[in-house]
């Protein structure tokens, strides 16, 4: 199973790179190992920063100063796989691409099937602290629906564990989701039990382009009312038009049929395209829609459903030639390139939705303003990370 | 305060006519579908969501205990203030406030039934998936507290995968939103932590869902077995064969023949158990998975399986599975639903412990349940007015609860934990886990008067 290359320097480079100062990095292999660190951090009066593959190190609310960055990397590898109940313990340092080698190889084949930028890089850790997702979360959702558990490490440095490895689990609150997307301000995350998928019969990945934004909008709005089930759809902006990814999955014959369905949809709106068959080529279309330069900065938006066409060609008007892309049927936007013009045109268009940085410098961060509403923040957030961090060990709670 | 000014102080915010105070009027709110009883000092009809806020402040301010009540199908004592206080009403918070096909979502009030939700979106060719065996009766903000489930949720998910929004008024009477129609707010998932946390974090008091296409084609089979345990082994291979159903639902001989006495759905009375599938999705490929299926029950033992063969056929086994609680009557007077979950592959295992605990306590029990999701609903019969066997139930239903925690399962599927499974949190749960849902309840309700006494037990747990 593949591992990320890393070493020390690296986390700091990164770090330094986007604006933060720390001054040590640890590298725990063992949950124990990164215990004593947290219990330390606590006695010493510490700020620790978990870091995993950094691809979405802005989500949370970044400090200026770091005593000791926690590289997540080291704890990696598949705890425990269960085929017949379709469920996995990973430790969360392990890669998304490392996930799935794994699971690949397993009796018929499995898969995990969120499928956020760079997942060579990005640790699981990192995608269930940034609440991050790619296109597939139109059929799969995000980690709210693709984790079953988590264990983890409090403030003081003991271990905690909350929900398990059935589907259904209301005993007690739901810590397993509440911890998505708090970015290591509230507690450590060391594994997640994910649900897991058996690899479908047939995938294919269909290439549609048009040329006017109308056609887009109307094709995405008769694909949404049709029956097909796409597991993701992209839209970029391209030269003279917009190029549609639309992915499936499943049963041979549903496959053949969406295929030319689609097609003879986009036909009829003026567009036009091909389908291609296998799970490497839609992954390989997909992922390269969705990605571009793993340094640049970069911000997702999310607007209602029905605005993200006419989102995605604002915000690539704004990003000029900077890659911009809409996971269509989600309302969920990348924006790469981005900086304070680009920032202040999303949040102006986004007033419906949100803006949520994932990779920017801190000068940017540090001129945002409120993240999330003065109310939750003052009579909610806020008393949680002071009941549950009192020592202020973790990153500040946006 | 004392109870008259209160009662003064909330005619004041929703009108004189909409407070009852009088015992007589008071006691129905005492008790709810669980076992639990309790005390509920006044009830207070709400119409809108600033009358909830207002109402909260005044009870915040004054340091009195409430509940956020809808229909009161809770099976855990989730809706029952143990100690007395103010019961908010919400059944007149009954509207759809939109139903926005364009962005896939409905917004609705609290109050509104599972079903009339359901029923409005059919008309429009859509569906909301939650489809708790209760949605005839049971609410969609007690649906939200609960993260309720129901039979489609193998496929796609309970409640708290399709509530993306949502407005809320704090412990402190203070109104706000969480989410909405646009995805992903920043910061921790509140709206995973509010969704089943059975209103003792907050109140909801408008809701937004995600809505999902009505599929093109459903296929129901009903597949007959000798054992409940041969049903059960059957679902685990039915998954490891790559197919996920839209539902796996089992029932045994026991609550077959209730049902049946009650309602003639259709089932056989010889079966000792049936095993009721419904695949969902394209035409396409539908019937080459159908196939399948049956290959699969054949290899098990099923000893015979149909297909409905028309909308009239599914809607009749349908109503026959979503009332088989209420046919249960019929065999004794009351009943104690556990909910504990466990992995699939162990349902044989828990379905035979199951049977050792009936007869271990001289309680009859029937078994109808979500097998896709290791979902149990062992359904202990019996008569609350024999003491002695009302003291057998419950420690039935802790050893099945204990049972399925050393399977790898869990206490609570999707009934909640309430005021009547408090004891087993320690079941699954550590000192420093159940420390930080105390935590999370102090951080938002301070004073602890937002259904006080439920989901966090006040002993510690296992160290």
């Amino acid at each position: 199973m593949s591992k990320p290359t890393t070493d020390n320097g690296a986390p700091l480079r990164t770090l330094k790179s986007i604006g933060v100062a720390a001054k040590h990095v640890e590298r725990p292999k063992k949950e124990r190992e990164a215990q004593q660190i947290l219990a330390r951090a606590g006695r010493e009066k510490l700020t620790v920063l978990p870091v995993g593959g950094a691809t979405t190190i802005a989500a949370g609310t970044l400090p200026e100063r770091v005593d000791i960055v926690l590289d997540m990397t080291g704890m990696a590898g598949v705890a425990a796989f269960d085929m017949s109940n379709l469920n996995m313990t990973v430790l969360s340092g392990t890669t998304l691409d490392g996930i799935n080698e794994f699971l690949a190889g397993q009796g018929k084949g499995f898969f995990f099937p969120l499928d956020p930028p760079f997942s060579d890089r990005a640790t699981i850790g990192g995608v269930y602290a940034s609440n991050g997702s790619g296109p597939s979360r139109l059929r799969y959702g995000t980690m709210r629906d693709q984790s079953l558990g988590v264990r983890g490490i409090d403030a003081g440095g003991g271990e905690v564990g909350f929900g398990g490895k059935t589907v259904k689990n209301v005993s007690g609150y739901d810590l397993t989701k509440f911890l998505i997307g708090s970015a290591g301000s509230l507690c450590l995350i060391t594994a997640i039990n994910l649900r897991v998928y058996p690899l479908p019969g047939a995938s294919s990945v269909c290439e549609v382009t048009f040329q006017k934004l109308e056609e887009v909008e109307k094709f995405l709005q008769a694909l949404r009312s049709s029956v097909l089930i796409p597991s993701g759809v992209v839209v970029e902006p391209g030269k003279g038009g917009f190029r549609i990814l639309a992915a499936f999955e499943g049963h041979p014959l549903a496959v053949e049929r969406e295929n030319k369905d689609l097609l003879a949809m986009a036909g009829n709106l003026g567009g036009k395209g091909e389908a291609k068959m296998g799970r490497d080529v839609m992954r390989h279309e997909v992922k390269g829609a969705i990605e571009a330069d793993g340094d640049a900065m970069a911000i997702k938006v999310t607007v209602p459903i029905s605005e993200g066409p006419r989102a995605l060609a604002k915000l690539a008007d704004l990003a000029g030639g900077a890659k911009t892309v809409l996971f269509a049927g989600n309302g969920v936007l990348l924006v790469y390139g981005a900086d304070e013009r680009i920032i202040e045109g999303a949040k102006a268009l986004a007033s419906h939705g949100y803006v949520v940085p994932l990779r920017l410098h801190r000068s940017l961060l540090s001129k945002w303003g409120p993240r999330v509403d003065a109310t939750l923040e003052q009579f909610v957030l806020r008393p949680i990370k002071e009941k549950l961090d009192p020592a202020s060990v973790f990153p500040p709670i946006l | 305060m004392d109870k008259e000014q209160v009662r003064d102080a909330l005619r004041r915010i929703v009108g004189k006519d909409n407070v009852l105070w009088k015992d007589v009027d008071v006691v129905v709110y005492s008790y709810d579908a669980g076992l639990a009883k309790g005390r509920a000092d006044l009830v207070a009809f709400v119409e809108n969501s600033d009358q909830v806020a207002q109402i909260v402040s005044l009870l915040y301010r004054e340091g009195i205990r409430y509940v956020a009540r809808g229909a009161g199908t809770n099976l855990t004592g989730g809706t029952v203030l143990m100690d007395g206080g103010v019961v908010i009403e919400f059944s007149r918070m009954n509207h759809i406030l939109e139903i926005d096909i364009e962005n896939e979502r409905v917004v609705v009030e609290p109050g509104i039934y599972n079903l009339a939700v359901q029923n409005a979106l059919a008309e429009k060719g859509y569906y909301y998936a939650p489809d708790p065996a209760s949605q005839k009766a049971c609410s969609m903000g007690g649906n939200f507290g609960e993260n309720a489930g129901g039979p489609h949720c193998l496929k796609y998910g309970v409640t708290s995968n399709h509530v993306l929004g949502a407005e809320i008024v704090l412990p402190n009477g203070q109104k706000t939103w969480i989410g909405g129609k646009a995805l992903d707010p920043p910061g921790p998932d509140l709206m995973g932590l509010l969704v089943g946390s059975e209103g003792t974090l907050g109140i909801v008091t408008k809701i937004v869902c995600r809505i999902m296409r009505s599929p093109e084609r459903v296929i129901t089979m009903l597949a007959i077995f000798n054992s409940v345990e041969a049903a059960g082994q059957t679902v685990s291979d039915i998954i490891a064969e790559g197919i996920i159903p839209a539902t796996l639902e089992i029932m045994d001989n026991v609550v077959i023949r209730a049902v049946e006495d009650s309602m003639h759905a259709g089932f056989p009375l010889d079966a000792e158990a049936v095993l009721l599938i419904e695949l969902d999705g394209l035409t396409n490929g539908m019937d080459e998975q159908a196939k399948r299926i049956t290959e699969v029950c054949e290899k098990d033992g099923a000893t015979s399986y149909r297909l409905a063969k028309d909308a009239n056929e599914r809607n009749s086994l349908w109503a026959g599975r979503r009332g088989a609680f209420g046919a249960v009557a019929r065999v004794r007077p009351a009943y104690l639903v556990c909910d504990a979950t466990v992995p699939r592959t162990q349902l044989p295992k828990a379905l035979s412990e199951v049977k050792r605990i009936s007869k271990k306590y001289r309680l009859p029990i029937g078994n109808v349940f979500h097998a896709g999701d290791g979902n149990l609903h062992p359904l202990i019969m019996f008569d609350d007015r024999d003491a002695d066997e009302l003291a057998r139930v419950h420690k039935a239903g802790n050893e099945i609860m204990k049972v399925c925690a050393n399977l790898g399962g869990t206490i609570s599927g999707e009934h909640g934990i309430g005021s009547q499974k408090l004891s087993g949190m320690s079941l699954v749960f550590k000192k420093g886990d159940i420390g930080m849902m105390r935590g999370i309840k102090e951080a938002m309700d301070p004073k602890g008067l937002c259904n006080p006494g439920k989901v966090i037990p006040k002993e510690e747990a296992r160290p």
